[in-house]
């Protein structure tokens, strides 16, 4: 029993660290279409086959320091096209080409969030060329996408690009029945989701420590320290979980499901309650475009959207749900 | 990371269970009053016979010197079998006395108090706060006066809990006149039995008196009680208070994830005012799911925090972030039972064992509030893992 990092895992985590903190300062933000087009950065060093097969080409690494690498990602709201490519390669599973073409990052993979017959589709990522893949509790699908049908629209995020289109956009190329990947998604999703409650965390601590009103830094005031206290309550709550939830997936523990429903409620209420309070205690500089806290409320925001289905977290975590009973072992692994 | 238990933990959890399955007492823990203090020292003695009393105390002072992961285990399988609960008149002995007297006491003191605490024979109580130092723990004014071999203590501590039951008390007292703060303090043994102490008891809103406010009226201790250095004591009580907020509620932190499920069975049964379930509620479903995720979360803190210490590292101000989740989660829960259960939950007759719903929800506030406020709780967060200016 050991759940903290153990040094190989706080290796990797440095790792990430290191390389985001360097390349994908928050600043770049401001930037229009900030993060588009470097997936390649990301193939290079090798993170995008963290977790597949060594025989696909994959570093061979498991749901662990895939949540310890996107915990770091999270932390400067990076690219979420590198979230939909891993979890591309993890669907392609055998498919040696695919999987080779999806670990160089030179087939970007968009994240279908919507998809129904009326209402056609919905994804965030680009659209000109590559797939997108939907997750849902029933399965994984990747699809082939047919861009010239699909319109650009605005994203809060402005990092993202968002697309919509008619359901015949896409043409699927192949399906993964199960919810192996819908879960290794949630572990992802949250681990980013603490990531980005971290990161507004530092930055009104940072803050509270240098900005003075009446004489005072406004991190000696309780008025301030306390909901500070709070981000760090939150904080720490929904990373023991997370830690514990990719630990128990990993393992296939039989209630891995239900750790990984209770991170994820977790995580985001951490992302929403910290991103929120770290404007507010900011003051006036917190609402201006040209400063970084908004970035982090927006981010949130795209990610507490993503493999969304708070009722069916709601189920497993009250045990209502029979599926929520036994991760079968190696049903689809 | 792992969550494998090894096949030594195993056995231990098998052992413990086997033992609990076939000895925890069939009768009820009678509400309050003396009979209550009896069934704790009974089931501390059963203890003590059967090779279970000490968990965390270690072996060469009679406990069991158990790694932190076997303490889990045993606190699982006492919350699984229903085992009477360790928060009880035998606690501050166990958990606060016996350890401080294992790190900062003599020879004697440890030869005469560690086998009577272990055997359930000497009940503890806290003399810590005062009428004027709860929070301000360090402005406390009850002074000791050396005179000859004895201090001659003067004042009055309060919240003293199960002080009517308590055999003796850790004391903590001015005995360095115009010191203040944290200098010149003296960490004392108060036989509770000695002329001079009287033992007034609060009645709470709770409808019980298990706090008191206790007198000191020429009050003489032996110089022989002192417990770490004289004027050390700011020192020697923290030993306990680190304790506490370390790893002394591991118990209280998972036996929540029982009552948590206590509370989702009986959601599923209960009917509400317009006749639907009220799992079926969407609001009180919802609410439940977080409070259980926080109790998911908890057990998980409970882990990484064996985990930090096993690599030697200091729980510290982490110990803070879990009494406040703790006690906040404790609070939620037992405020949406109250919702859940209708007017039975008015009832109420001052008697937790006939109505024990009512009775968690009246004591979330004492949860909250006793052994350093959620206020308090925040500023330690705010000023040793975030290192804010100091407010103060």
């Amino acid at each position: 029993m050991l759940l903290v990092p153990d040094a190989s895992e706080q290796e990797i985590a440095a790792t990430a660290a290191a390389f985001l903190a360097a390349e994908f300062p928050l600043a770049r933000l401001h930037g229009a279409r900030a993060d588009h087009d470097r997936l390649g950065e990301f193939a290079a060093l090798g993170w995008l086959g963290l977790s597949a097969p060594e025989a696909n080409g994959g570093s061979g690494l498991g749901v662990i320091e895939e949540m310890l690498f996107f915990y770091e990602l999270g932390r400067v709201a990076g690219p979420v096209g590198v979230l939909a490519q891993v979890l591309a390669i993890a669907a392609a599973g055998d498919e040696r080409e695919l999987c080779a073409a999806l670990i160089a990052g030179e087939t970007p993979v968009a994240l279908v969030v919507q998809r129904s017959e009326e209402a056609g589709i919905r994804f965030v990522g680009a659209a000109d060329r590559g797939y997108a893949l939907e997750v849902t509790p029933a399965g994984a699908t990747l699809f082939a996408v047919r861009g010239g049908d699909c319109t650009e629209v605005p994203c809060l995020d402005r990092s993202v690009r968002m697309h919509t289109g008619p359901a015949s956009a896409l043409e699927q190329r192949l399906h993964v029945a199960g919810d192996r990947l819908w879960y290794r998604a949630q572990v992802a999703v949250s681990a980013m989701l603490v990531g980005t409650a971290e990161c507004a965390q530092d930055m009104t601590v940072a803050y509270a420590k240098v900005r003075e009103t009446f004489g005072r830094p406004i991190g000696a005031y309780q008025a301030v320290r306390h909901p500070c206290a709070d981000m760090a309550m939150r904080i720490e709550g929904a990373r023991c979980q997370l830690y514990y939830a990719a630990t128990a997936l990993q393992e296939q523990q039989a209630d891995a499901r239900l750790h990984v429903d209770a991170a994820r409620l977790l995580a985001d209420r951490a992302a929403k309650a910290n991103t929120d309070a770290n404007i507010q205690l900011h003051g006036g500089i917190g609402v201006t475009e040209e400063f970084d806290a908004h970035l982090l409320l927006k981010r949130a925001n795209l990610l507490w959207r993503l493999f969304g289905a708070s009722q069916h977290r709601m189920r497993t975590l009250l045990g209502l749900d029979d599926a929520a009973e036994g991760l079968a072992h190696g049903e689809d692994a | 990371m792992d969550l494998h238990y090894s096949a030594e933990d195993d056995a231990f959890r098998a052992q413990a269970r086997g033992w609990l399955r076939d000895n925890i007492p069939r009768e009820r823990r009678p509400a309050h009053g003396e009979a209550a203090a009896q069934f704790d020292r009974d089931w501390q003695r059963r203890l003590f016979e059967h090779g279970w009393a000490g968990l965390n105390w270690p072996a060469e002072y009679g406990g069991l010197g158990l790694s932190a992961i076997q303490q889990v285990i045993w606190y699982e399988e006492c919350a699984r079998a229903g085992a009477p609960h360790y928060i009880n008149t035998t606690y501050v002995a166990l958990m606060h006395a016996g350890p401080t007297i294992i790190a900062c006491g003599t020879p004697a003191q440890k030869t005469f108090h560690l086998p009577r605490i272990l055997a359930g024979e000497s009940l503890w109580c806290q003399g810590f706060s005062e009428p004027n130092a709860g929070s301000d723990l360090a402005s406390l004014k009850t002074a000791g006066v050396i005179d000859g071999d004895e201090l001659v203590v003067n004042g009055s501590k309060t919240w003293t809990t199960d002080g009517q039951h308590a055999d003796f008390q850790e004391l903590l007292i001015r005995t360095e006149p115009g010191s203040a703060r944290h200098k010149g303090l003296t960490w004392v043994i108060c036989d509770m039995r000695a002329p001079g102490i009287t033992v007034q008891p609060i009645r709470t809103m709770l409808g019980d008196a298990h706090v008191n406010t206790t007198f000191y009226d020429d009050v003489r201790i032996p110089l022989a009680n002192v417990v770490g250095e004289p004027g050390g004591g700011w020192k020697t009580a923290m030993s306990t208070l680190a304790f506490e907020r370390g790893t002394g509620f591991i118990g209280d932190q998972l036996a929540l994830y029982e009552r948590v499920n206590r509370a989702i069975a009986l959601a599923g049964r209960t009917r509400l005012a317009d006749g639907r379930l009220a799992i079926d509620d969407s609001d009180i479903a919802g609410r439940l799911a977080l409070i259980k995720a926080d109790t998911l979360a908890i057990k998980a803190m409970t882990f990484a925090q064996i985990s930090e210490i096993r690599q030697g590292g200091n729980p510290g101000p982490k110990g803070s972030i879990m009494k406040l989740m703790v006690t906040s989660t404790a609070k939620a829960l037992s405020h949406l039972v109250a919702e859940i259960v209708g007017w039975e939950f008015m009832e109420y007759n001052d008697d937790r064992n006939d109505h024990p719903l009512t009775y968690d929800y009246l004591w979330s506030w004492v949860y909250t509030i006793a052994g350093g406020t959620s206020e308090i709780q925040r500023e330690i967060i705010a000023d040793q893992l975030l290192q804010l200016p100091r407010s103060r």
